[in-house]
């Protein structure tokens, strides 16, 4: 009797996330209020988790490269690991300082108009291209923001919390931005695959693209602004049927790479 | 009190997950780590506990995933009641076998995911990326399941055995 009853309550919670699946409007509000609710925890506990694992990460980058290293002298050995682990944080902090002298540039040319953000996790599902960034509601980050870095578009805001926000990525399949491809009159639509690449979609044959074109934004999505890089034309296909060409562009960003972004403040 | 602490030991493993997952390149190997607890749970605690972990670990889930909204309550829920049903007929004597079912119910959440966006919203978008990730993420909850069930009976043994 009694597991009857959690099953029919079951089969009823499962038509609940169906209706909201399905956007029905009341059952997408109540379910957003109390998924804000718990969502509140998730970013300070991904902030908190995120230091122990971004050791890890140094550690996975620096110390595993040298457990094939003979062994030498016990000592002379531990002096040495000391002395490297020194000498590649070094490097790695020359490295952070570069990478931040070049968001700081970005955000000194628009004060007042970009916000900075540390990326502190990654969708946990690989259906969706997403990053979680420790910048939320508290800091005026809202939904649609575009996010870029000094070598161009990353994506956009789409799902923001007190204290963190989820960011869609380009090569997500839900992804897509009006682009043009720069010095040429030829604009197109750049979507998402949920691979590396992206695709550059709505370019008629006879247009005049070419391998190693670069794209930017076209501003007519009312999403992206105008002018921002988003990635290099890498194939071009043509004798694929229909009146357009199949064509693969890399992005500028590869997410998996990213630890520091900026979010354009819209005005 | 054991289902309080299987709930928070699989939260505290998704968000270590995510928090690790954007410092290492892995793309196509992403373990759904909240598989063995609602398996585990369905399987040996019975229905209750087996629901409650179900809507903790998909709610959670949902928050760190760019999934559209219901869409992992829906799957995880779906889960959940086919274990509950399959209870009976299928038997766990091992990790192992443990592993198995929760590779096999990785795959079956990818199709119902599939069978649900394309039936509700006609989108077809994602069908090539989900399938296409299918089979690499079961072989690896399978692989996490194993220790994520020696965990949990380490957890049993030390922690839980009186609760």
């Amino acid at each position: 009797m009694k597991n009857s009853i959690i099953i029919i309550i079951a089969v009823l919670v499962l038509a609940f996330s169906f209706f909201i699946f399905t956007n029905a409007s009341f059952f997408v509000n109540t379910y957003s209020k109390a998924k804000g609710n718990i969502g509140e925890i998730a970013g300070p506990t991904l902030k908190l988790i995120g230091k122990p694992a971004n050791l890890v990460g140094y550690l996975f980058d620096t110390y595993i490269n040298l457990i094939d290293t003979k062994k030498e002298n016990v000592e002379l050995k531990k002096k040495l690991d000391i002395l490297q682990l020194e000498n590649q944080k070094i490097s790695e902090f020359d490295k952070e300082n570069k990478r931040l002298k070049s968001i700081l540039k970005l955000a000194e040319q628009h004060p007042n108009k970009m916000i900075a953000a540390r990326v502190i996790g990654e969708d946990i599902k690989n259906w969706f291209r997403c990053i979680i960034i420790d910048k939320g509601r508290d800091s005026g980050v809202t939904e649609k923001m575009p996010i870029i870095t000094p070598k161009g578009l990353v994506g956009q805001a789409v799902e923001i919390n007190k204290w963190h926000s989820k960011i869609m990525i380009l090569n997500d399949t839900n992804s897509s931005v009006d682009v043009y491809v720069e010095g040429k009159n030829t604009r197109g639509i750049l979507e998402g695959t949920g691979q590396t690449t992206l695709k550059l979609k709505y370019i008629l044959k006879n247009d005049d693209t070419a391998i190693g074109d670069k794209l930017i934004t076209s501003g007519k999505d009312s999403i992206y602004p105008k002018g921002l890089p988003t990635g290099i034309i890498i194939t071009v296909n043509r004798n694929n049927s229909g009146i357009f060409a199949d064509i693969d562009v890399m992005p500028f960003n590869n997410y998996k790479r990213l630890d520091e972004v900026l979010i354009i403040k819209k005005q | 009190m054991k289902i309080s602490a299987y709930i928070l030991t699989g939260i505290i493993l998704l968000t270590i997950e995510s928090s690790l997952l954007s410092l290492f390149p892995v793309e196509f190997f992403k373990p759904d780590i909240g598989m063995p607890f609602i398996i585990y749970t369905t399987f040996f605690l019975g229905p209750l506990p087996g629901f409650v972990t179900s809507i903790f670990i998909s709610i959670f889930q949902e928050i760190l995933s760019n999934a559209p909204h219901g869409s992992i309550i829906f799957t995880k829920i779906s889960i959940f009641i086919l274990a509950n049903f399959l209870k009976s007929k299928l038997y766990i004597d091992s990790k192992y076998s443990f592993s198995c079912i929760c590779g096999g119910s990785t795959i079956i959440e990818s199709f119902l995911f599939l069978v649900l966006s394309v039936l509700s919203k006609g989108d077809t978008s994602n069908i090539m990326n989900v399938m296409f990730n299918a089979i690499p993420n079961a072989i690896f909850t399978g692989f996490v399941s194993i220790f994520i069930f020696s965990l949990l009976e380490y957890l049993n043994m030390k922690f839980l055995s009186k609760a």
